[in-house]
């Protein structure tokens, strides 16, 4: 059973369009459906779908509901779901006002369920760049965010304001900024490093990514983290995904494993031999400063290695735990803000 | 419950594998007892009028003198099929999630890829094979051209790219078709070079952390060769990943699969490149 599996829900438009045409059924779907609602926010399926019929929403609202619940009973215990590319912020003014409130209310109605959450474990993860969005909104998924932090049952990874470009180059820029407050050196910037500077950082990468709706792209989704993952593109349009479709997927990914965690393997060595050559220019820039010219003998060279590798690691700790402070910071200097300024409302 | 789940699910799964097995079995033993005539058979079945196998291809070659016409209008065949699709990606990358790749094959589709007017084709595996045997695929490029296309050696000369090949870089500006060879090297590896290039320079504090952007970034994975990022990559192999494939640079990439790149056919090729071409591309709209 994959472990993690990541969604694009593709197709809410399209099925809005295609449900058009029979609008009174459609409002029938809508009415019916509403009443299973309950605790989950759902991610970008009811938010593309605002731009179609005004009743749609409710249907993938229900439907990643659903999704997630199969995650469970298949004791999948990690989902993560493409809510808000940075580049949706692009369409119309309207529109992206729209899906903004659509996005404040989930959150709020999330925060109202909170005792639900609690009791099944669910630990919500925004990941992106909040700075993007107005501040009411970063506020509200602050508080979400802090108050769902100590579960540990089931995580849900809400991508909002995000690309992964930008995720990757974010990741550069907290490095960037480790050099300048001298916490870890040039040299030390490695891929593990990157990993761990990413959003994502406290999610082990995908096993399974899964698109509805035929298309066969990524679109700047978890570049970096579905490098080896089994990517499985269903035609089926995200509002009639079905238990099935997902079981479908799951199955290819079983297929896949063996060969996957092969080149996974591979890649992991590869990865390791590539820190050893990091670790061994340390040590002949090292010996070059101490040697005087004199070519150092094995065992120097040896002890030289292990002394570069553990400030390495040492370096790499602090600085690591730096980072997660002033992320850690950046969510309760808005809650902070938020409960001050509820305050001084009332 | 959840046992009886759990073996119902194992079961499913066995019968897949078993089906899975067969049907490889079933096939290796029809193309091993008729050879190159369970090929051509198949061939003739499936596509009456359109071009010949590898096998009918060898055939075909021998006789040199009769071989210059033909390969002259199969390229404007080839030719014609790129201009009558609706878009034609720039780049297209070739991927072989196979174990032992064939260079054949492999410098078939380039040159197809060629043909019918691709301007840069990208060939990665993920063992890195291609690149470590970057010259046996250049000649290999080289001698399906003049199979396929003729002698004509001065239109499509070809240009083929690796890491440190940076004497080539002329060949952008002359409008060649590039051939680029790249492996996981090429991929998060040189997302992190270009990483500590970047911290270096903090480091030296010639730059600040804040200004480092996504286009800075593209820039220096584009290498200064300025080559544009595939639009599709047609990926052989049964397993359905990238595999470390530039991940940088697939954001918008189409994956198209192709179930093995071993005696790939033309059309093979081609189906990707229509399937490429009536997709819809919303760039977040």
């Amino acid at each position: 059973m994959p472990k993690h599996v990541a969604f694009i829900m593709d197709g809410n438009r399209r099925f809005a369009r295609k449900k058009n045409m029979e609008r009174q059924e459609g409002h029938m779907q809508g009415f019916n459906k509403l009443a299973e609602v309950r605790f989950f926010f759902n991610s970008c399926g009811e938010m593309h779908a605002i731009t179609g019929h005004i009743f749609t929403p409710l249907n993938p609202f229900c439907l990643s509901h659903q999704t997630l619940r199969w995650c469970k009973q298949l004791s999948i215990p990690e989902v993560t779901v493409y809510a808000f590319s940075i580049e949706n912020f692009k369409r119309t003014k309207e529109e992206v006002d729209g899906l903004l409130d659509l996005a404040r209310q989930k959150f709020e109605r999330l925060l109202e369920e909170r005792e639900n959450l609690e009791k099944h474990g669910v630990c919500i993860r925004v990941l992106g760049d909040l700075n993007m969005l107005p501040l009411d909104l970063q506020q509200l998924i602050a508080k979400a965010v802090l108050t769902t932090k100590t579960n540990n049952k089931c995580f849900l990874n809400v991508c909002f304001a995000y690309t992964s470009r930008y995720e990757i180059t974010n990741a550069v820029r907290e490095m960037a900024w480790g050099v300048e407050q001298g916490l870890i050196k040039a040299s030390d910037v490695s891929e593990a490093l990157l990993s761990e500077c990413l959003y994502s950082n406290n999610s082990p990468n995908p096993d399974l990514l899964i698109r509805t709706s035929g298309e066969v792209r990524l679109s700047d989704f978890l570049l970096w983290q579905t490098s080896h993952s089994c990517l499985v593109f269903q035609s089926v349009l995200w509002p009639e995904y079905t238990f099935w479709n997902l079981c479908e997927a799951i199955l290819q990914y079983q297929l896949n494993h063996k060969s996957i965690q092969k080149a996974r393997e591979l890649h992991r060595e590869e990865q390791a031999l590539q820190q050893l050559e990091a670790d061994r220019a340390c040590v002949a820039d090292l010996l070059q400063h101490q040697g005087n010219g004199k070519p150092a003998d094995a065992k120097r060279r040896q002890e030289a290695l292990h002394l570069c590798t553990a400030s390495r690691e040492a370096r790499v700790q602090d600085f690591l735990q730096a980072l997660k402070q002033k992320r850690n910071h950046f969510f309760s200097d808005l809650y902070g803000e938020a409960v001050s300024a509820y305050e001084s409302q009332s | 419950m959840a046992l009886l789940y759990g073996l119902l699910w194992r079961l499913l799964l066995a019968l897949l594998r078993v089906k899975r097995a067969l049907m490889s079995w079933l096939r290796g033993r029809l193309r091993n007892r008729g050879g190159s005539l369970w090929e051509r058979m198949a061939a003739a079945l499936l596509l009456p009028a359109a071009l010949p196998t590898d096998s009918q291809k060898k055939l075909e070659r021998s006789p040199v003198s009769g071989s210059r016409a033909d390969t002259g209008s199969r390229r404007a065949q080839w030719l014609a099929d790129g201009k009558a699709l609706e878009k034609l990606p720039v780049h297209v990358g070739l991927m072989v999630a196979e174990e032992e790749p064939s260079f054949t094959d492999i410098a078939n589709l380039v040159v197809w890829c060629m043909a019918v007017g691709v301007s840069y084709v990208s060939v990665y595996d993920h063992h890195g094979i291609f690149q470590k045997n970057n010259s046996h695929l250049q000649e290999e490029i080289m001698r399906q051209q003049q199979n396929l296309l003729g002698l004509d050696g001065s239109k499509y000369n070809v240009e083929v790219l690796s890491n440190g090949g940076d004497e080539h870089q002329h060949c952008v500006v002359s409008c060649r078709p590039t051939v680029k060879v790249l492996s996981p090297e090429d991929g998060k590896h040189s997302i992190v070079q270009a990483a500590r290039k970047l911290c270096h320079a903090v480091e030296n504090k010639e730059r600040s952390s804040r200004d480092i952007n996504v286009s800075m970034l593209d820039v220096m994975l584009r290498e200064s060769k300025n080559i544009p990022d595939p639009e599709l990559v047609v990926k052989f192999g049964p397993v359905n990943s990238t595999l470390g494939f530039l991940p940088w640079h697939i954001r918008l990439t189409e994956f198209v699969s192709v179930p093995s790149h071993r005696n790939v056919l033309y059309e093979d090729l081609y189906g990707a490149l229509q399937r490429y071409g009536v997709c819809q591309q919303r760039l977040g709209q």
